[in-house]
């Protein structure tokens, strides 16, 4: 079966005064149905223009994008309407992403009104039926957003979201702007939809903590590229990239008893615009050569686990 | 005890409120602890539980109105913070207490060159030429990681990482003895994170210094500090130090926010999130203020003072059902 979302060499260029910022240069990936991807990295790398760009709420410059192995690259205004049926997104702010002056009723309803496969009389039903789905209490259904907190909003985002039956949802950092406790109960509510519904999800976070516990897969990436993408479990226990490396080892741990050894990067992420070819974490890298300066592939090593640096399988030899 | 604790800041009994629209705020709800020399307390608690209250009360940089201070005392190197005069706070700000607040694009001046911000903060608190001042200031740079040629530069021209030192550099030009970090690294990624906690680390060592850590992250409270206080609708509810807090959690609202965290070394099926939302702080619960969302409250929890129990060494926990807690745990 053909994946639910696929893409291949995907680019989004943005045009600034001092050439082109490479915001997602290159990138191929496949979204299995019922199953999450992770996409972690630093702000700036990318992670939520490579998911706006293949929802479409942003023209792609280069590369495919395939819904259910059709080619949706590009698409009229008709059937954009029809792809976004299928395609959803929640945002990270629940504060900014949701109309202030529209109550939980009115957001869910325009959304449910636009799926066009509602009619008036089971609105009321469905209104209900996604309130209660997202667990959003039925007292709060004239409730506007700020008489919600955040936890609360977030949910009528994600109720919005799955109003259109998507089958394929971005979730760009839905838990990074809520608590501890209440990051949990919105974590394990996108958990229980997708084995209920078989929704497949593209999970954006810089929390790696967040991503290990909800994706299958991840992939990270830097300044625009991918650098590593391997299973879960994979890829926290045998990291191969240095980015990698360096990003799992600065997550500050909770295990007070096992203090593990911290790779300190130096310096910060170089400029996106108009970036040299070669690796663009070379700079920052602690095992950087000049064979870093040509053009890096994302390499297959073997269980579903690719990186792309030319001394990876050195470096890792080394290390064990 | 060989030696008498040297107690650099005790807060006792601190009851800070806000008035807004008539209603009242109960923000920090008798809050006692003390910090010894070259220490570093932990405050960890989610939003609005008082955290940034506690330590903006400990500056006197509270706005008043709407914050009130109630009741209370701040007994910091032997005097009364809340008793000083505008001149003596004046002293003690920048002086002896500095603080690293969590924003660093908000903490700077746009308009102003980045040193000359940190020449400022010298000049203020020393009596030397402009000159020394600027010579201070390139060194405090070159000390958080800056190259001194940066000098000249303004805000917009640095990253978020690189605001965040120059924030720390102001903070710490005249040498206080206790710094106070809101949330220093919240706006940060990771890899830039984990070079500023090192950096705050290594000063805090070097410098002998005191600080308070605000944190919602309990990874960075492992990391950084001596003795924590688990805080909860601007009260105390569990304080110990470090080994006490992370091996033996005893607050059910602590053992919540353990069990609410993704864990990075084993993968759990399921979360178990903390039900319910922290309360409404005009009308908090009556009793232990954490009863309507613990799994284990009793009627007795709904009403009265809770009790703080001692769990041997510095180890603290304000909740009726402690002992119960343990056993549950110890099987």
């Amino acid at each position: 079966m053909a994946p639910v979302v696929e893409i291949k060499g995907l680019k989004k260029y943005f045009e600034t005064p001092n050439g082109y910022l490479h915001a997602v240069d290159d990138i191929s990936m496949k979204f299995e149905k019922g199953t999450t991807m992770g996409v972690v990295g630093e702000s700036g790398c990318g992670k939520s223009t490579l998911g706006r760009t293949i929802i479409h709420l942003q023209e792609s410059t280069d590369g495919q994008i395939l819904f259910e192995g059709q080619d949706v690259t590009h698409v009229n205004k008709r059937q954009l309407s029809k792809l976004r049926r299928n395609m959803q997104i929640i945002f990270q702010d629940p504060f900014s992403s949701l109309n202030p002056r529209m109550t939980v009723e009115d957001t869910l309803k325009e959304a449910l009104l636009l799926s066009n496969d509602t009619n008036k009389k089971s609105l009321d039903q469905e209104i209900i039926r996604l309130m209660d789905m997202v667990g959003i209490a039925r007292r709060l259904r004239m409730a506007y957003p700020h008489e919600m907190d955040g936890g609360r909003r977030q949910r009528v985002g994600m109720g919005r979201a799955l109003a259109m039956n998507p089958k394929f949802i971005v979730c760009d950092e839905p838990v990074s702007a809520l608590d501890v406790s209440i990051q949990a109960q919105v974590l394990n509510l996108l958990q229980d939809l997708q084995d209920e519904y078989g929704l497949t999800y593209m999970f954006v976070t810089h929390d790696l903590s967040v991503v290990r516990h909800i994706s299958n897969e991840i992939s990270v990436m830097y300044l625009g590229q991918l650098v590593e993408t391997s299973p879960t479990d994979e890829l926290f226990d045998h990291p191969m990239h240095p980015y990698t490396q360096a990003l799992l080892s600065a997550i500050p741990s909770t295990d007070i008893f096992h203090k593990k050894e911290r790779i300190l990067l130096k310096g910060e992420l170089t400029s996106p615009i108009n970036p040299k070819p070669g690796c663009r974490f070379a700079a920052r890298c602690p095992y950087a050569t000049d064979a870093c300066h040509e053009p890096q592939h994302l390499t297959d090593v073997g269980a579903g686990h690719s990186v792309a640096c030319c001394r990876a399988k050195e470096l890792n030899l080394a290390q064990a | 005890m060989s030696k008498e604790k040297d107690i650099l800041l005790s807060v006792k009994d601190l009851v800070v409120e806000y008035t807004s629209d008539g209603e009242v705020v109960h923000a920090v709800n008798g809050v006692s602890f003390e910090l010894e020399r070259g220490k570093t307390l932990g405050l960890v608690g989610e939003t609005g539980a008082g955290k940034t209250t506690i330590v903006k009360s400990i500056m006197q940089i509270l706005p008043d109105p709407p914050a009130k201070v109630r009741n209370g005392e701040i007994i910091y190197d032997g005097s009364d913070v809340l008793k000083m005069s505008q001149e003596e706070l004046q002293k003690l700000r920048g002086e002896k207490v500095a603080m690293v607040f969590q924003d660093p694009m908000s903490a700077l001046n746009p308009v102003a060159r980045i040193g000359n911000q940190i020449v400022e903060a010298i000049l203020a608190h020393n009596d030397i030429s402009r000159h020394e001042a600027e010579e201070e200031a390139m060194n405090m740079l070159e000390m958080v990681g800056i190259p001194r040629e940066r000098f000249r530069e303004y805000p917009h021209q640095f990253s978020g990482g690189m605001k965040q030192r120059v924030v720390i550099a102001i903070a710490l030009a005249c040498s206080p003895d206790l710094l106070l970090a809101d949330e220093p690294t919240t706006a940060l990624d990771v890899t830039i994170q984990a070079q500023v906690l090192d950096l705050i680390k290594n000063l805090n060592k070097e410098k002998n210094m005191s600080m308070i850590m605000v944190t919602h992250d309990l990874g960075i409270v492992a990391e950084t500090c001596d003795h924590v206080a688990v805080v909860y609708a601007g009260e105390i509810i569990e304080y110990g130090t470090l080994e006490e807090i992370f091996a033996n959690p005893a607050h059910p609202y602590t053992l919540g926010l353990f069990g609410a965290l993704p864990n990075m070394t084993g993968r759990v099926k399921r979360l178990t999130p903390i039900v319910g939302m922290p309360p409404d702080p005009t009308k908090l619960p009556t009793g232990c203020h954490f009863h309507p969302r613990c799994p284990y409250a009793t009627e007795e929890c709904a009403c009265g003072e809770i009790p703080i129990v001692s769990l041997g060494g510095t180890h603290q926990c304000k909740c009726c059902n402690i002992v119960l807690d343990t056993e549950s745990e110890g099987n």
